[in-house]
């Protein structure tokens, strides 16, 4: 492109210096044709000016069009990327959340150190099963155990070994249930036990069982031997219409009762 | 933010339940931020930290230095965060001393990866290490 132009400006500026020759020549003073072409040769000048002009000026759009579009699509590039970084620590604020908002309602419901299900769950269950049991008139099971002298386990060995004692019934009170059972740490070293849908002589035969896991469980500890861990048990069932607070406190009536004829046992009203 | 013509405010805004508790102090060059983060207008409550370290950055020629203590942040406060250290980026690019120390509970490891994801595209000084019990 260049080049032709540079040929093209070499062929008009040959054509004037010939024509200005001419012109100025003293046989052509009077030539009529004279005047005329001096103007044509000024008007070719002013048009190659202006088509310069023209070109330059368009060169210039030109380029700040370009200019514009690079730092569009580099300001795009960095926003893109800005957003990306935004959305992904984003997405990991919100993943640690969920995480935390789950641990959290299991420790809502589940006794730390055993993993049964706490008080508040189990109240959750016995207003569920009671509703049910009133509903289809089929009672459930309820029955209250408390670990025999634990005060002792705890003064004697510390309370390392008592909240080792404490797992221990956790998964022997566990390993007896059937899976639809519900049982979990009601206080301190009580545990309540849920037999749904259970007539009084299975229940007993399942509390029975509990009770003969409980007595054999063993815990080693140095120099000194752990008397033998027992619980006693009150057994009741549910009374469709009644509230389970009732069960409740007939089950605890019971439990003392046990203790009262030397611990160890299931009482069953 | 500036009451006089080099004279001015510190912030000093207690932490509540949802927004982080943030205590600048102009004369030694430092910017506090600690706890959870999930203000209601974000653009509203970081305004006049961006403000704060805007007036900093424009008044003094000394190091600028930031110490958080973040923990959970939402999106908004994530964004504002990002232009926060932007600035920093763009100080320390016309060679202005500015640092971050990200400080974190040893036991929330998360805030670590978190903090390293800010980190990222960030060529100041910005130091993040647990916090000692």
């Amino acid at each position: 492109m260049a080049l032709t132009k540079s040929s093209a400006c070499l062929e008009e500026a040959e054509l004037q210096a010939l024509i200005m020759r001419l012109v100025d020549a003293p046989e052509h003073a009077d030539n009529p044709m004279r005047e005329p072409l001096l103007r044509l040769v000024k008007h070719c000048e002013g048009q190659r000016e202006r088509l310069e002009r023209l070109v330059r000026i368009s060169d210039g759009y030109h380029s700040i069009s370009r200019d514009q579009r690079l730092s569009l699509a580099e300001q795009y590039d960095k926003q893109l990327r800005r957003l990306e970084k935004l959305a992904r620590i984003s997405d990991r604020y919100q993943n640690s959340l969920r995480e935390l908002s789950e641990a959290l309602k299991d420790s809502a419901s589940h006794d730390p150190l055993t993993g049964l299900d706490n008080r508040r769950a189990l109240t959750e269950r016995l207003r569920e099963e009671s509703e049910r049991a009133t509903r289809k008139h089929q009672a459930y099971a309820l029955s209250i155990l408390d670990v025999d002298r634990f005060k002792l386990i705890n003064d004697r060995f510390g309370h390392d070994i008592g909240d080792k004692a404490l797992c221990a019934i956790s998964d022997a009170i566990r390993g007896s249930l059937r899976e639809y059972d519900a049982c979990g740490r009601w206080g301190g070293e009580e545990f309540l036990i849920l037999l749904p849908e259970t007539a009084s002589e299975y229940a007993s035969q399942v509390i029975e069982r509990v009770r003969a896991a409980i007595a054999q469980i063993r815990i080693d500890v140095q120099e000194s031997a752990l008397p033998p861990i027992t619980a006693s048990f009150g057994l009741t069932l549910y009374r469709p219409g009644e509230s389970f607070s009732d069960t409740i406190s007939r089950a605890d009536t019971l439990l003392r009762v046990a203790k009262a004829q030397g611990r160890n046992r299931v009482i069953v009203d | 933010m500036i009451t006089g013509t080099f004279d001015m405010n510190d912030l000093n805004i207690a932490s509540t339940q949802s927004t982080p508790g943030i205590q600048t102090d102009f004369r030694n060059g430092v910017l506090r931020m600690h706890g959870d983060s999930y203000p209601e207008n974000s653009f509203e409550f970081f305004g006049p930290v961006i403000e704060w370290i805007e007036s900093f950055l424009a008044a003094s020629s000394d190091p600028l230095r930031l110490e958080l203590r973040l923990i959970y942040m939402n999106t908004s406060s994530v964004k504002a965060m990002m232009d926060i250290f932007d600035m920093l980026e763009e100080a320390h690019g016309k060679g202005r001393a500015v640092s971050v120390a990200w400080h974190y509970d040893p036991r929330n490891e998360r805030v670590l990866d978190l903090a390293d994801e800010f980190r990222e595209d960030c060529t100041f000084p910005f130091d993040i290490s647990p916090d000692v019990a």
